[in-house]
């Protein structure tokens, strides 16, 4: 949908004249004490692809919203190639468009809402969802049509009429999410919107976000200065620090495997139940930590050195085929269906006769939920079906406590490391 | 150490007595250059199209008989306002009319309306041109400065020059005279429509013309309105002023009054004259704060 190339931005009143200085590795500090330029950006490369929530994190001053306003030209980029992928014309060099094509561009392809709203005060809130239709020249029963959708779509049909100084921040800012979307533009770049309504509100408006981008289907770059609302929001993260773009992943990826110090510190506040999945924290039938304790017919008995009285007996295709413990059979039941309707607050004493499986998807909050009904590891499958590993309670407190996976050694000694399967991007 | 034989020269040296700038021979001689250069070329272009607003104008408002013009003067003040504006006009306009002061009354309301129309046509085009060019501003401000400042008799000489005697050059004077805050409001209320919104109206793809008259005149409104009520103020006084060059009104009854030390008459023109400057302060204050948005109801 949208591609940047080295896009460098730099303020002060020579911009040119830094950019070799930039090449020659200089910092962000040393520049602005020798030249007294402000680099806002520095050569940030990073792809959207249609559909996608692409999370920018980073903390004020690291250059994100400079960087966000460089992909629809309200801050022009010193240096770099941004280009966007239109339906009908195909690809399109935005750096390069002129004043019309530009305008054009922001009229019907890219659209905004903003940290502070910026609704317009003198327009009722109806006039403000259609301003980007008005100003596209669309008539007025038509736009007005699309904008009490589009009010509808996010809860305030019945303040249509009434002015933006009216309305709580939270409502103010669901207008300036109509506004956004009632373009029908593709791209909707959002710069901190949530940041500054209260956490309760924040965290709603996070949700039904989700759920607007489920039926809309729009590709969304989102700015926040906060970790968790980027998991939550992005199916993809780039983290930012004075400038930079220092690295980009799955939720998943930069939790587990945060690339610097930097990062580290920000995965340290993280929350991990929601992120980390279990094919990541698994501990793989194939590594060192499993051995084979006995062959009988079609299956295959492993069992952990550690824990030698549950054996799992796979078949040729590594499906989990049965479950030994203390010489009887146990239950295998999907973790999905058993927290089907279960309050995991319930009184009632855990099983000990059912062995749960799930996904590798399966985050570490349902995994937590399951450990609620069984005391037993839950198995981990892949998309076929085919048993990958175990996640039993050291993991699990492994995962919340380190946001890690397994071991290093353990992760070699598998034949496909988890992490590696982990990331689907 | 100053020298002590040196204090008593330089103290006793005067360096105004060096030079001499022959400043009021060279406005002579420039004013005299302008009526003599222009005086036909105004009297042609300019002074028409005023007379001829301000005779409609005058015609119009005289045309109303009273009674309907206070009706008239109430639903205005009504709606731009509250209904205690509308009382307190009515009782202000009744107490001009019982001092049987109507007819200059009528003439002084021609006159400042005229001189607003006008103070608007120019000033809001030039107050938009200054609010989206720095350079522009630079330069027109220090004109302001001088077309404030300057007295206001000042402006009758070269008026009486130009345009003759009457109400035309009263009135071009008190054009002059009212313009500036109508350009520096506008100006100024355009200014000061937050980045944020005008981010907004860019990032939507609005062009330079959408953005102004869509986002930025009607967030500059109020402000533009506290201007078009400065001028109104200013051109009330000037129009007063103007009596001395042959302007009628109101302004005539207090001129005419200080002649013949008649103090009753003067009184009565400027009783008259204070009173329809609150009813059109009161009246243009409110069009101002009913900018939509802005509302206090909750």
């Amino acid at each position: 949908m949208i591609r940047v190339e080295n896009v460098t931005k730099v303020f002060g009143a020579n911009p040119q004249s830094v950019l070799p200085l930039l090449e020659q590795g200089k910092t962000k500090t040393e520049i602005q004490s020798e030249t007294g330029h402000v680099v806002g950006v520095k050569d940030a490369s990073f792809k959207v692809e249609a559909g996608q929530v692409f999370a920018i994190m980073g903390l004020s001053g690291s250059g994100k919203s400079t960087l966000i306003r460089c992909l629809n030209r309200l801050v022009e980029p010193t240096s770099g190639k941004i280009f966007f992928e239109d339906p009908e014309k195909g690809e399109l060099d935005v750096t390069a468009m002129n004043v019309e094509d530009l305008r054009m561009l922001r009229r019907h392809q890219m659209s905004m809402v903003f940290q502070h709203f910026a609704l317009f005060p003198h327009r009722t809130v109806l006039s403000n969802t259609v301003y980007g239709l008005e100003i596209q020249g669309r008539d007025k029963q038509e736009r007005e049509e699309i904008g009490l959708k589009m009010l509808g779509m996010v809860g305030l049909g019945e303040w249509a009429e009434a002015y933006p100084s009216e309305l709580s921040g939270g409502m103010q800012q669901r207008v300036g999410l109509a506004r956004g979307l009632a373009t029908e533009a593709k791209l909707l770049l959002m710069d901190e919107p949530f940041s500054a309504l209260d956490p309760l509100i924040r965290v709603q408006m996070q949700d039904e976000l989700k759920k607007i981008q489920a039926e809309l289907e729009r590709t969304i770059l989102f700015i926040t200065h906060d970790l968790d609302e980027a998991m939550f929001i992005g199916n993809k993260i780039a983290i930012m620090e004075a400038g930079e773009i220092i690295q980009i992943g799955t939720p998943e990826e930069i939790l587990v495997n945060p690339r610097t110090e930097y990062v580290a510190r920000f995965v340290e506040q993280a929350d991990p139940t929601g992120v980390i999945t279990a094919g990541t924290i698994a501990i793989p039938f194939r590594g060192t930590a499993f051995e084979q304790v006995r062959e009988a017919g079609e299956l295959k008995y492993l069992a952990r050195q550690a824990y030698p009285e549950i054996e799992y007996g796979l078949d040729r295709d590594g499906r989990l085929r049965e479950v030994v413990s203390a010489e009887r059979s146990l239950t295998v039941e999907p973790l999905e269906s058993v927290l089907e309707g279960r309050s995991h607050t319930s009184h009632e004493r855990r099983r000990d006769d059912t062995l749960l499986t799930c996904t590798n998807r399966t985050v570490l909050r349902k995994l937590l939920q399951g450990r609620t009904y069984s005391t037993l590891p839950i198995v981990v499958t892949d998309e076929d079906g085919c048993a990958e590993g175990i996640v039993d309670e050291m993991e699990l407190i492994g995962a919340i406590l380190e946001k890690r996976g397994v071991s290093e050694e353990e992760a070699e000694a598998g034949i496909e490391a988890p992490r590696g399967r982990s990331s689907t991007a | 150490m100053i020298d002590p034989t040196v204090v008593p020269v330089a103290v006793a040296f005067n360096p105004f007595d060096v030079l001499d700038v022959p400043a009021r021979e060279w406005i002579t001689l420039l004013v005299d250059w302008i009526v003599a250069v222009f005086r036909d070329f105004f009297r042609a272009y300019i002074s028409p199209p005023v007379r001829a607003v301000m005779e409609a104008v005058h015609w119009a408002f005289s045309s109303i008989p009273p009674l309907l013009f206070l009706a008239l003067v109430f639903a205005l003040a009504w709606w731009a306002a509250s209904w205690r504006v509308a009382l307190f006009s009515v009782i202000a306009l009744a107490v001009v009319g019982f001092m049987d002061v109507w007819s200059p009354f009528i003439t002084t309301l021609s006159l400042v309306t005229t001189a607003v129309v006008f103070s608007m046509l120019i000033g809001l085009p030039i107050g938009i041109l200054c609010s989206r060019s720095d350079t522009l501003y630079t330069l027109i401000r220090p004109v302001l400065d001088i077309m404030q400042t300057t007295p206001p008799f000042v402006y009758l000489v070269p008026a009486v020059m130009l345009f003759g005697i009457g109400n035309v050059p009263g009135l071009i004077a008190t054009i002059i005279f009212a313009m500036p805050p109508v350009i520096r409001l506008t100006n100024l209320g355009i200014r000061q429509v937050s980045e944020d919104l005008v981010e907004a109206g860019i990032a939507f793809g609005s062009t330079p013309r959408q953005m102004l008259w869509k986002i930025q005149v009607p967030l500059a409104l109020p402000t533009i309105m506290a201007g078009i009520n400065q001028t109104i103020m200013l051109s009330l006084s000037m129009v007063v002023i103007a009596a001395i060059i042959g302007a009628g009104g109101l302004g005539l009854e207090v001129y005419a009054g200080l002649e013949r030390l008649n103090i009753g008459q003067a009184f009565v023109g400027g009783i008259g004259i204070v009173l329809l400057a609150m009813v059109l302060d009161r009246i243009t204050q409110g069009l101002g704060e009913h900018a939509p948005g802005r509302r206090k109801s909750k």
